[in-house]
């Protein structure tokens, strides 16, 4: 025990002050409320920067049954997804006060907010499969309120397909959780894989089946086709604090089911070259493509940004699939910096939407000139998205297509960048003219009745500190390639 | 000596339901109380017997040759008396809020009180022959609980149970006069009772056999194409459908399949037969029709009946793995789905007596007036769909883990049966929860207005099977470990 209960804070403290708020009938002001939940995101803030400051530290608890500990161990992995948990989820609660402050229910929102707050942190401890399957369902569970939070038809339905699919997907990993107990030495995630060799020969098959379905059913939350149907109508229909923590965060946790099981349990050894890696590199590219595809001809501006995140997640995906570790040190980056530039989009549109009440890309002429400082940091985030040098989407891509490059799969090796490619040109595509628009409207703009509409800094600070996060990550990747680098050794 | 507990364990109730109707009672709450004594006494009684360990067989009757009713405990004996002992006083307790309403309470509580000791007798039955007249017993004593309000449709849906329970028992019995002649005798022993000299070359039609009896006993666990009378039957006031149909009567249905299987015919004989792939099939197939019978159900108790059939299937899908793991992982979920099932019934049924209604599109919003029970309903509902730290996960990955070391490709694909209709489980369950907590914008609060949670007579039971549903999902494994020893055979 000794300092890694602090574990255990991190984790309930937010679980925690979330059920307070929620159970609580009613807080007198709404500065009460806000103070409360300012209160609970601070805490946690803190203890997870002791925890990242302290590093590897374990935590056994109980186990519920044989093999099934509740087990926590934050390793290198663990802090990375950490740090991208810790650094987005308070900026854009601190964002969320002033949004939220223009609907109803604002108390069920940040009472679920730090639920998730808790949920989230808790994956990122988590230690073995069993105690990441908890948290994972509990994650879709209470991520499920902040989708519906309108609570209009539409957003009760796609909060629904938004929990049907992922349960889908948490059973399809549950079905591969079942088989690995048998065939696997431990349920811990240890670097390089468990695999009991002796049980495995003469099963390969059946565990290449296993494999698939556990990338698939993570897939889902990741968004990676064929089940990403869920994305396209969650994450636009929640409000957009929650859509910016779903499209930057919780997709992310898919990615990170993936990554544990492929490079922690079964081990990149036992899947490279089967056809699995390969079906895998295929549903990637698929997605990469097509979800820039949707995205270009999507009007409705929160939509194109979910459809953008489905193809940008698949990235991360494909640099894993490839099984290289320069590929998987893209990953690593791109996850990180996809979270950063994803929620200031995000938060950018909310802004737009809240302050012009426009939602539609082509009511968007001229929002350069009434918002100027968050068309700024739009724009700076766009372009590292597209992988503009120096800003930080460019190191990360590079690394991915160097690293599919580097890897001597035939036609994967050159198609994948190629594909990389036309997926950037298209994120540009959807993401610039946006921007254009917004700051040369054109002589026909009506320039007499414009009037500044940037939002107060509750909202602004936020978005400008990803924005600059997401440039000045770029221009100063190299402790992050070098931490991740020695990670990647440890999984090869 | 002890011998004789046994005895007393199964009259007192059974006496003590009858007396119900003759001893003159001023007030209502006296015979609450006297009836409440004595299911309370009854169950210390069992849990007494149950500590004390495993006995020797104790011959009550004998009739002739080796046919006697008689009496032993043994590993499946204390699970499922252990159960039912738990069970019983709560859901009487609750019985008494929810029947306040209601005329003739006195017969009620009278067949009541009966079927616990019929039920007793079925769990303490040490062969064939005995379990098999309890089992007949049992459909008897819960035929008038069926048909308690004596309108049309209970009186319907009563004589359906019973033409199906008899019909099951027709077939039962088929199987017991084989084994008679088949098997050295017809004591319960793990492993099996066929005689080997005897089965050579009759192989093929023991099979059939052993598959009739299954069917048999499969009424009352409500395995398809036999499982219609359960939902019908979900006309019975709620503490017999909490109680009787998702615990103590289907569960018999299981139980008589389990000694069936493991304690009669034997696993080594049937494993590997054509009638173990027939019977897992059913099983399977039952898993997901019941789910998916439930997600189209609005009548919550018929929804909830038919999530039973699918659920009761589970464990028989455990049962027909035929490894001793198997029987761990069926044993497992036998304990867990009563648990959880009894709790959401309760629930149901506290909606339903509180508000008058009976379907799902009735609980707009409910879930902010009456907090207990729809917080506990959401919380089996997570336990039925298998979320981790809930009892359903345990058994579920229980059975999941027996089916994988089974190395039955048939069994693997069971493994997908049971996720399929744990996602139905989501949608049925999900479903109630979304409306009584967030339902949409504009639903009419006035209809809802007076809502409140129930007594505390509806609510400690409905609040203890919770926390069993808790506590059976955080630290299962000393009852894992005895069910262990229960399918080695060392109980």
């Amino acid at each position: 025990m000794g300092q890694s209960v602090l574990i255990l804070f991190a984790i309930f403290v937010p679980i925690l002050f979330g059920v307070c708020i929620l159970a609580k009938p009613g807080f007198k002001t709404r500065k009460s409320l806000i103070a409360t939940a300012t209160v609970g995101l601070v805490v946690t803030t803190i203890l997870s920067f002791a925890i990242l400051y302290i590093g590897d530290m374990q935590l056994e608890l109980f186990a519920i049954g044989e093999n099934m500990n509740i087990y926590f161990h934050a390793d290198k992995m663990g802090c990375i997804f950490m740090t991208i948990v810790t650094i987005v989820l308070p900026l854009v609660g601190i964002y969320a006060f002033e949004y939220m402050g223009h609907y109803e229910q604002e108390q069920r929102f940040f009472g679920f907010y730090l639920m998730v707050y808790g949920v989230l942190l808790a994956l990122s401890y988590a230690g073995n499969i069993v105690t990441f399957y908890l948290f994972y369902e509990m994650m879709s569970i209470f991520s499920m309120p902040l989708v519906f939070h309108f609570r209009t038809k539409e957003a009760v339905m796609a909060g629904l397909k938004y929990l049907f699919y992922s349960l889908t997907g948490a059973y399809c990993v549950l079905f591969g959780i079942y088989f690995l107990n048998q065939y696997t030495t431990t349920l811990d995630f240890t670097a390089g894989g468990t695999l009991d060799m002796s049980k495995v020969a003469g099963n390969e098959g059946l565990l290449l089946i296993v494999a698939m379905c556990m990338i698939v059913g993570f897939g889902v939350k990741a968004g990676m086709i064929p089940l990403h149907a869920w994305l396209p109508n969650a994450h636009p229909i929640a409000p957009a604090p929650a859509s910016a923590a779903l499209s930057s965060i919780i997709v992310k946790m898919g990615v990170f089911g993936v990554m544990r099981v492929v490079y922690y349990l079964f081990g990149a050894e036992f899947l490279r070259g089967t056809w699995v890696q390969y079906t895998w590199i295929t549903l990637t590219l698929i997605t990469v493509f097509l979800g820039s595809m949707l995205a270009y001809r999507e009007k409705v501006f929160k939509k194109r940004l979910a459809y953008s995140t489905v193809s940008q997640v698949s990235y991360i995906l494909f640099g894993m699939a490839l099984l290289h570790p320069q590929a998987l040190t893209g990953s690593l980056l791109h996850i990180l910096f996809h979270a950063v530039i994803k929620s200031a989009l995000f938060m950018s549109a909310g802004a737009i939407i809240y302050k012009c009440g426009v939602e539609r890309v082509d009511e968007m002429r001229g929002i350069g000139k009434k918002m100027p400082k968050i068309m700024w940091c739009y724009t700076l985030c766009s372009l590292a998205l597209i992988g503009i040098p120096p800003a930080s989407g460019f190191i990360s891509k590079w690394y991915l297509a160097t690293g599919s490059l580097a890897t001597e799969l035939p036609v994967i090796s050159w198609l994948g960048p190629v594909i990389l490619l036309i997926s950037a040109l298209l994120t540009a595509g959807y993401l610039l003219p946006i921007a254009i628009d917004g700051f040369f409207p054109g002589p026909e703009f009506d320039y007499a009745n414009l009037e500044k509409k940037d939002p107060t800094k509750q909202m602004l600070v936020p978005i400008m500190i990803l924005a600059a996060l997401a440039v000045l990550l770029g221009v100063f990747p190299n402790s992050f390639v070098d931490y991740m680098g020695e990670l990647v050794q440890l999984l090869f | 000596m002890n011998q004789y507990w046994i005895l007393v364990a199964i009259l007192l109730p059974i006496v003590g339901g009858i007396s119900v109707r003759f001893l003159p009672y001023k007030k209502t709450w006296e015979m609450y109380v006297f009836l409440e004594a004595i299911m309370i006494t009854t169950s210390l009684i069992v849990w007494g017997l149950i500590l004390g360990g495993p006995t020797e067989v104790f011959h009550v009757v004998h009739f002739f040759n080796d046919l006697s009713i008689s009496f032993k405990i043994d590993g499946m004996t204390m699970v499922f008396a252990g159960l039912v002992s738990i069970l019983w006083p709560l859901a009487t307790l609750y019985g008494f809020e929810y029947m306040e309403q209601h005329d003739r309470q006195e017969t009620f509580f009278m067949f009541y009180s009966i079927a616990y000791g019929v039920t007793l007798g079925i769990a303490f039955a040490s062969d064939m022959l005995s379990m098999y007249f309890f089992y007949e017993l049992l459909t008897l004593s819960t035929v008038p609980l069926v048909m308690h309000t004596l309108k049309r449709e209970a009186i319907l849906a009563s004589r359906k149970y019973l033409y199906y329970s008899l019909g099951g028992a027709a077939f039962a019995l088929m199987g017991m006069v084989f084994l008679m002649v088949y098997g050295d005798t017809l004591e319960f022993t793990l492993g099996g009772v066929l005689s080997a000299d005897k089965v050579v070359g009759h192989e093929n039609m023991l099979l059939w056999i052993y598959l009739f009896a299954f069917l048999g006993f499969g009424v009352k666990a409500a395995i398809f194409p036999v499982s219609e009378w359960l939902p019908t039957a979900g006309v019975a006031p709620t503490p017999v459908t909490a109680l009787l149909h998702a615990v103590a009567v289907v569960k018999a249905g299981v139980f008589a399949i389990i000694r069936l299987t493991y304690y009669s015919f034997g696993t080594e004989f049937l494993r590997g037969s054509w009638v173990q792939n027939v019977v897992m099939a059913l099983a399977m197939f039952t898993a997901v029709y019941g789910c998916s019978r439930a997600v189209k159900e609005s009548h919550i108790k018929r929804r909830l009946a038919y999530s039973t059939v699918s659920n009761l299937s589970y464990i028989i899908f455990g049962v027909t793995i035929m490894t001793p793991m198997g029987l761990v992982g069926a044993l497992c979920h036998l304990v867990c789905h009563a648990v959880m099932k009894i709790c959401s019934f309760m629930c149901a049924g506290a909606f339903m007596h509180q508000t008058g209604k009976k379907y799902v599109f009735d609980m707009d919003g409910l879930g902010w007036k009456m907090p207990i029970v729809f917080c506990t309903l959401t919380l089996s509902g997570m336990g039925l769909m298998g979320v981790p730290g809930l009892a359903g996960f345990v058994s579920k990955w229980n059975l999941a883990a027996a089916a994988v070391d089974s190395k039955n490709p048939m069994a693997y694909f069971g493994v997908v049966c049971l996720l399929i209709s744990a996602l139905l489980t989501a949608i049925y369950m999900i479903s109630i929860a979304m409306r009584a907590f967030f339902p949409p914008w504009g639903f009419d609060r006035e209809a809802i207005a007076g809502s409140t949670d129930p007594g505390w007579k509806m609510c400690l039971p409905i609040m203890l099977c919770a926390l069993f549903t808790i506590l059976l999902g955080l630290f299962s494994s000393p009852l894992v470990d005895f069910f262990r020893d229960v399918a080695a055979g060392i109980y």
